[in-house]
């Protein structure tokens, strides 16, 4: 799905014509307050997992919504980093801990922007709210489905806000996308959405220990490399289909207003056979109820097609390219275009590239159409950034929350589900 | 001043004393607003904690150096804090009708302050307001109605001053007091 210039250009306005007059655009604004203001300011919290991901959030973070206490990271080089992070933006130095626990003991936060490795998730984040802590946990919501359930038991008992760090939900182009093209009928009878997460490089990291002694096994990891990579490892991730499926099938979810009932899959290490145990190309066919498909391919031997969401209807055909562009194709009309300006192009967005979904790309093209200093498109970093400030408001205010453990826990279900029929190529219930 | 020899009928009565718990309820909410930041509208939009400095450094006008000046004074944090509390003395005066004269005479001073710093001068549609201006703005018809509620005494008329002082022995009269 590589479009050219002109159908870009055309695909964009369609879409933006086909928003207008409709609620989309309100949607993208605030509503106005109509019970008085809560008294209250920032959220104190903590960051638990300052690797990549976790910075790349804190980067985002808007401090007027969050005030960082306290960082926590079993690694001294990632906490050392993420104090560059808070001084560029002129915070105050947090705490630092390496044991969650301690910073529990020790630190008078509200909540916590976790983003450890996938299968310390449901651990901490219930531990974190049976000690009355609020949490927002990255994505995927944790290594099986019993771990998921018990997230969302626990945040129901102790009555914790707890979300899970899908960002597209607070991205102003899916939400626009959703309410006036999608919701609004513009597609027609959908049955169909591809969904494509192609990249070209090697997922594997490289990085030295903190220091020469540095031992990790009392945190569960044999030896330094495979804390660096634990993406890599069975033990310790769910490989491609949770950290970059997951992304998309949880908005097919939300387009199809459906989970997944059974998903077939194939796939294997092909490229990169050097003792990694997940796979580097993976394909998934999801079969959702009402004979709708999705289909999910990502492969590390090409990035041809970077990233994006395809979804295809009797009326229409809406693609979602790199969580930063929106384009629309009616069906047999593919001639007339307006122009209106809808996606935010506010500033900010990360300096960090560390972002496991970002495009592994060997050469730099792949570019965004709104990059920042630090090569990421500003919608990215908006969609963080609202994410952060809308859990602290639902912590604050009650305001709801825009994915929720509710929409994550399908995702993340139709995703391992996914890993087991790609590993038994078999066609499995959901 | 010699009294009118006319005394205020009880619709006249009622309206000045509806004015002055109208004025009173403004300054009261005002204040408390400021006071009560930081704070996080219904929908989640966080609400910063109050500072005059926008205000005062946007002062235009004859006196824009002197407030200018209190902007980036370190004053400034003292100053947000006797106006927040201020307004909420203020509202409380009019509204309960308790020390009325002394809260109609703080009202005139902080709505004075607040129409010297921004004087509509430039008879153009101003950001942030929802009509144009030329010398007559909110403020200064605020600052009117307050001098008005001060000088028919309607503390008098109405209010705790009343159970402080003793209900005045005849009707209250037109102009009595100013």
């Amino acid at each position: 799905m590589n479009l050219t210039p002109e159908q870009e250009t055309l695909g964009r306005r369609n879409f933006l014509k086909a928003l207008a007059g409709t609620p989309a655009l309100a949607a993208l604004g605030v509503a106005a307050a109509t019970r008085g203001p809560v008294k209250g300011g920032p959220i104190k919290v903590a960051w638990l997992g300052v690797g990549g991901q976790g910075r790349a959030l804190l980067t985002r973070a808007d401090h007027d919504f969050v005030t960082v206490k306290a960082l926590c990271d079993i690694n001294p080089t990632s906490l050392q980093k993420a104090d560059e992070v808070l001084a560029k933006k002129n915070q105050p130095p947090a705490t630092h801990y390496a044991d969650w626990k301690d910073m529990l003991a020790k630190e008078d936060i509200e909540g916590v922007v976790m983003a450890p490795p996938l299968w310390m998730h449901a651990d901490i984040a219930c531990g974190l709210m049976e000690a009355g802590k609020h949490v927002l946990c990255e994505k995927m919501m944790a290594w099986d489905v019993a771990s998921c359930e018990r997230m969302t038991a626990c945040a129901k008992k102790t009555g914790k806000v707890l979300e899970i760090g899908y960002q597209r939900f607070y991205n102003p182009v899916y939400q626009a996308a959703y309410e006036g093209i999608v919701k609004a009928g513009q597609l027609g009878e959908m049955y169909h959405a591809r969904l494509v997460w192609h990249r070209n490089g090697n997922w594997r990291r490289k990085g030295e220990p903190p220091s020469p002694d540095y031992d990790p096994s009392r945190w569960g990891y044999p030896d330094f490399e495979h804390l660096l990579n634990w993406r890599l490892y069975w033990k310790y991730s769910q490989g491609l289909m949770a950290e970059l499926a997951s992304h998309q099938v949880n908005i097919a979810n939300w387009f199809f207003g459906a989970a997944p009932e059974a998903v077939q899959g194939s796939g294997g290490i092909y490229r990169f056979k050097d003792g990694r145990e997940v796979q580097d190309h993976v394909y998934a066919i999801f079969d959702y109820p009402g004979g709708r498909t999705a289909t999910f391919s990502s492969i590390e031997s090409n990035a041809f097609e970077n990233y994006y969401e395809m979804y295809m209807g009797t009326k229409g055909t809406l693609i979602l390219r790199a969580e930063t562009e929106a384009f629309f194709f009616p069906e047999g009309d593919a001639g007339h275009a307006t122009a209106v300006e809808v996606a935010a192009k506010t500033p900010g967005g990360a300096a960090l590239d560390a972002s496991e979904s970002k495009p592994a790309t060997q050469s730099s093209t792949a570019v965004g159409p709104t990059p920042t200093a630090g090569g990421e498109s500003a919608e990215r970093g908006i969609a963080s950034r609202n994410e952060i400030s809308r859990w602290a408001a639902a912590i604050r205010t009650g305001a709801p929350l825009l994915c929720g453990p509710e929409r994550a826990i399908h995702s993340a279900k139709a995703c391992i589900v996914a890993n087991e029929a790609l590993k038994t190529n078999q066609r499995l219930k959901v | 001043m010699k009294d009118n020899p006319e005394a205020l009928t009880s619709p006249q009565q009622v309206a000045l004393v509806l004015l002055r718990t109208l004025i009173g309820w403004h300054f009261l909410y005002e204040g408390f607003f400021k006071l009560w930041r930081p704070a996080w509208t219904r929908d989640g939009t966080m609400l910063g904690p109050w500072s005059s400095a926008g205000y005062l450094r946007a002062a235009n006008g004859p006196f824009a150096d002197v407030f200018h000046r209190l902007a980036a004074s370190s004053w400034l944090p003292t100053i947000d804090h006797v106006v927040a509390v201020g307004l909420v003395l203020v509202g409380l005066s009019l509204i309960l009708g308790l020390f009325t004269q002394a809260g109609c005479a703080g009202a005139l001073l902080l709505l004075t302050m607040f129409y010297l710093a921004q004087i509509p001068t430039r008879g153009l549609h101003e950001t942030g307001s929802e009509g144009a201006y030329l010398f007559v703005n909110k403020n200064l018809i605020e600052a009117a109605a307050v001098f008005a509620v001060f000088a028919f005494r309607t503390g008098r008329i109405a209010g705790l001053d009343r159970l402080r002082r003793g209900p005045a022995t005849q009707r209250p009269r037109a102009m009595e007091a100013a």
